[in-house]
């Protein structure tokens, strides 16, 4: 199951909302929101192409202006699973 | 609570995001056992212009894991979304693994040998019954430095043709002439940092939120930490860009060529422009008029010296006084008090100003002139060549610089700006590689629109195509496609999957791509950036390289590539190094760069890179008190062009009303061949579709999704309707991707061409829509 660290650029005051609403959707946990308005968030879902499509999704939210991947892993890891 | 492994990487991930945005973190224990097996190593990005900085984290043979690279200056440790297709770009269901020979409607599986000994007798045939110019390689500023500089050392120096082009011809074309008529060599004087270090920033016809979405992030970073910076986005339709911009200003379709011109009128009547920066650096000249477009076979149109009339300051100033700002208004759409304020910016002597464009500026059908334009801009006001402040053409392939340009794998080029018809060039190319310098032609070869249309007038009996695919993305591409389908070339396609263009193959070669391979690329800012093998090409897919040097031999030039088999990529590289050396375009050793993020040629005698160009404060060329010099220009004056504004090819009119235009999305590259192997991106992203503005949608009757029709003199598809999507074109305008290989969108584009650069106009041409 692929997991991805990702940053967030948000407009003008709109970063807490992002934040809010990003936090609500499967598969995405909010780290952090920095004071320029940026969100540190980590996304994972079943399978990359999965990723990919929740990543596309946050791009299209209002107030995010661009959403960038810093790192992805994409091991399997469900034989490791407790 | 336990915390398992995936709560390591998930650990990792999160620190790894922290550290790109600058904020420290410590990664908690258990994250390195975490990654234990992986394996990192540093490559450029696959897909565009940028260059960024990736790791990639292989494990097993196996690409597991990538990242922003931290230590990359161009991306600071962020990648954009197209970082996610790295790894799925290479692992496709259907990736070519094979060679496979066409034999009637089927294609069957060959062996290496029987693939490259087919390909060498048509070849061969092709050259004794018809001369070295029936035969053509088409390749790609998705090559490699050494890709490219094998195909431009085996057809110009070995096979003795320059029928050898890359589809950066498509792209980049436009800005390289005008980088040569106007400072005398390619690529440009500032770099990345300008986007860090300026404050006004004004974009031609430039989507950078999707077509460069990193640059466009450092351009914001600079703009939420610097109040006064300030983007001005002029362009024929709304995108994410607009959303950032402070300004957005509707611009008509091939309005820049008169909005330009206007902003100059401006600057020359109210003297806004520094006047002792343009008698110490600046001639001005007036070109060749009254240009054709290309529309015709074999048209031919040069700018020869004879042809360029040599002006003085007030004679220019007099030719300029023409273009007030009601006429600019007249032709672009933009307010004449608009063009009034822009020259007022340009001129701003607080102000750092930056000039960024890309295709809507390339592929144009005065796409030449319209670069001219631009720098006269910044040459009228001295703001070039500073930190902070210069124009900056942004290119869309990984080395459509570092090979097609600087390799010099077009028609009329020679490595580091030397060019087929200079006979000191072809002397000194036949030098270094070691053969009687009459083997290379003088004759400039096909430019790419005349390649293909080589084919169907049964000129180009062969044609080898590498790392591209011209059968989907060039204009008019049913009149080409016909033609193959009838055969009337024997042609091979070298790829990593299968394509429109493999669709019509002769020959399919499997080829390695990105990792699968040792490389260089040339990214927008002089970057060169090395790599090495990481992981096994799958099946029988080989290198480029590989697959033209077997060929090679089979044709009896195996002798122009002597090199050992371990030093190959050391031994190619100091050997097109030879070409770079004292003229202001000089590489590094290439053990320098397998340490570092890329350097920025020219590369100073003490291995330092460089910045800016021409300017004594960074470049080694410029003595100590020259301040500014501009040394491979003639004489060292760069040029101001007088263009005056030429209607496009092809207008709307009453039974063809809209203008269309085909561009890129954020999500997929190119003709997507592989960033189309993403199926749930596919779902994302569906499909082609036709955006319109809602007045005009709405006038038509069309809503949102519906069916709609659109048709050209050359050809109709049918799209559904995107109305107040993320992309919205002005009034009187239609715009639609060129990703989707069901929909081959460009067949309604016109083949016109810029007669300078015979790169094609894919922005402009005239088409009706009706709900289907």
């Amino acid at each position: 199951m692929p997991v991805s660290g990702i940053v967030l650029t948000c407009g003008a005051g709109s970063a807490d909302d992002v934040a809010l609403r990003i936090a609500a959707i499967k598969g995405v946990e909010v780290h952090g929101v920095l004071p320029d308005g940026r969100i540190v968030a980590v996304v994972e879902a079943d399978t990359v192409d999965g990723e990919v499509a929740l990543v596309t999704e946050l791009q299209e939210i209002e107030g995010v202006v661009s959403v960038q991947l810093a790192y992805h892993n994409f091991e399997d890891f469900e034989a490791e699973r407790p | 609570m336990e915390l398992t492994r995936r709560d390591f990487i998930k650990a990792s991930a999160a620190a790894a995001a922290f550290a790109a945005v600058g904020v420290p973190v410590v990664r908690p224990k258990g994250v390195e056992a975490a990654e234990a097996g992986i394996t990192w190593g540093k490559a450029p990005c696959r897909f565009c212009g940028v260059g960024c900085c990736v790791l990639v984290g292989v494990k097993g043979g196996k690409i597991v894991a990538t990242k922003g690279d931290p230590a990359g200056p161009v991306n600071k440790g962020l990648n954009c979304i197209k970082g996610y297709f790295l790894s799925k770009a290479l692992y496709g269901k259907d990736r070519l693994t094979k060679p496979l020979i066409r034999k009637g409607n089927r294609m069957v599986e060959a062996s290496w040998d029987e693939a490259l000994a087919l390909i060498a007798s048509k070849f061969k045939e092709s050259i004794a019954a018809h001369g070295p110019d029936s035969v053509a390689m088409y390749g790609s500023g998705q090559w490699t430095v050494h890709e490219g500089y094998t195909a431009s050392k085996l057809m110009k120096g070995g096979i003795g043709t320059n029928n050898l082009e890359p589809n950066a011809r498509l792209c980049m074309a436009s800005a390289v002439v005008a980088f040569m008529n106007t400072f005398g060599s390619d690529e440009p004087m500032g770099c990345y940092d300008d986007l860090d270090l300026g404050d006004t920033y004004i974009l031609w016809g430039a989507n950078m939120a999707e077509a460069h979405p990193v640059l466009f992030s450092r351009l914001i970073d600079n703009k939420l930490k610097h109040p006064k910076v300030r983007l001005i986005d002029i362009a024929t339709r709304r995108t994410r860009t607009t959303k950032m911009a402070d300004e957005y200003i509707a611009m008509r379709p091939h309005g820049d060529l008169a909005a330009v011109n206007s902003i100059i009128h401006v600057i020359l009547r109210d003297k806004l422009y520094d006047e002792s920066f343009i008698k110490q650096h600046v001639n001005f000249k007036r070109g060749k008029e009254n240009a054709p477009y290309g529309l015709k076979d074999k048209e031919v149109f040069n700018e020869t010296p004879a042809d360029v009339k040599n002006l003085t300051f007030d004679e220019y100033k007099d030719l300029m006084k023409q273009f007030t700002p009601q006429w600019g208004e007249k032709l672009s759409g933009i307010p004449a008090k608009k063009i009034e304020e822009l020259a007022r910016i340009y001129s701003d002597k607080s102000r750092k100003v930056n000039s960024l464009w890309t295709m809507g500026v390339n592929q144009h059908s005065r796409g030449v002139w319209v670069n001219n334009l631009i720098y006269n801009l910044h040459l009228l006001t001295g703001k070039i060549c500073k930190p902070g402040e210069n124009p900056l053409s942004l290119t869309g392939q990984p080395s459509a610089c570092g090979t097609a340009r600087e390799v010099g794998t077009f028609a009329h080029r020679l490595p580091a700006d030397m060019v087929v018809m200079n006979e000191a060039h072809r002397k000194k190319a036949a030098e270094i590689w070691g053969i009687d310098p009459n083997k290379i032609p003088a004759k400039v070869g096909l430019h790419t629109m005349e390649m293909f249309r080589a084919i169907d007038r049964n000129e180009v009996k062969c044609i080898w195509i590498q790392c591209t695919n011209p059968f989907q993305s060039l204009p008019n591409v049913s009149r080409i496609r016909k033609a193959a389908e009838a055969r009337k070339a024997f042609i091979v396609v070298s790829d990593i999957y299968p394509t429109k263009s493999t669709e019509v193959a002769n020959v399919i070669l499997p080829s390695a791509s990105w990792v699968e391979k040792e490389g260089v690329f040339g990214n927008t800012e002089r970057r060169t950036q090395q790599w090495f093998k990481m992981i096994e090409p799958p099946g029988q897919a080989r290198e480029d390289t590989w697959q033209m040097i077997e060929f090679a031999k089979r044709m009896g030039l195996g002798h122009l590539f002597p090199y050992s088999e371990k030093g190959f990529y050391k031994e190619m590289w100091e050997e097109y190094r030879k070409f770079t050396i004292g003229n202001g375009k000089d590489l590094a050793p290439y053990e320098a760069y397998a340490k570092v993020r890329g350097l920025r040629w020219p590369i100073k005698p003490d291995g330092r890179e460089t910045r800016w160009r021409y300017t004594e404060a960074d470049d080694s060329y410029v003595k100590k008190g020259e301040g500014i010099k501009f040394y491979k220009a003639p004489g060292n004056k760069v040029n101001i062009w007088f263009r005056p504004y030429e209607p496009p090819a092809e207008s709307p009119d009453r039974e063809y009303p809209f203008w269309y235009s085909t561009g890129r999305v954020l999500e997929h590259w190119h003709t997507g061949t592989m960033t189309g192997r993403v199926p749930e991106l596919r779902r994302a992203v569906p499909g082609a579709t036709i955006e319109m503005h809602p007045e005009d949608a709405k006038r038509l009757g069309i809503r949102n999704r519906d069916m709609v029709r659109i048709t050209s003199r050359r050809g109709s598809i049918v799209l559904p309707a995107e109305v107040n999507g993320r992309g919205a074109p002005e009034k009187g305008s239609v715009f639609t991707t060129f990703f989707d290989e069901t929909k081959l969108v460009n067949e309604l584009c016109i083949d016109a061409f810029d007669p300078l650069s015979k790169e094609p106009d894919f922005k402009k041409c005239a088409v009706k829509v009706k709900k289907a």
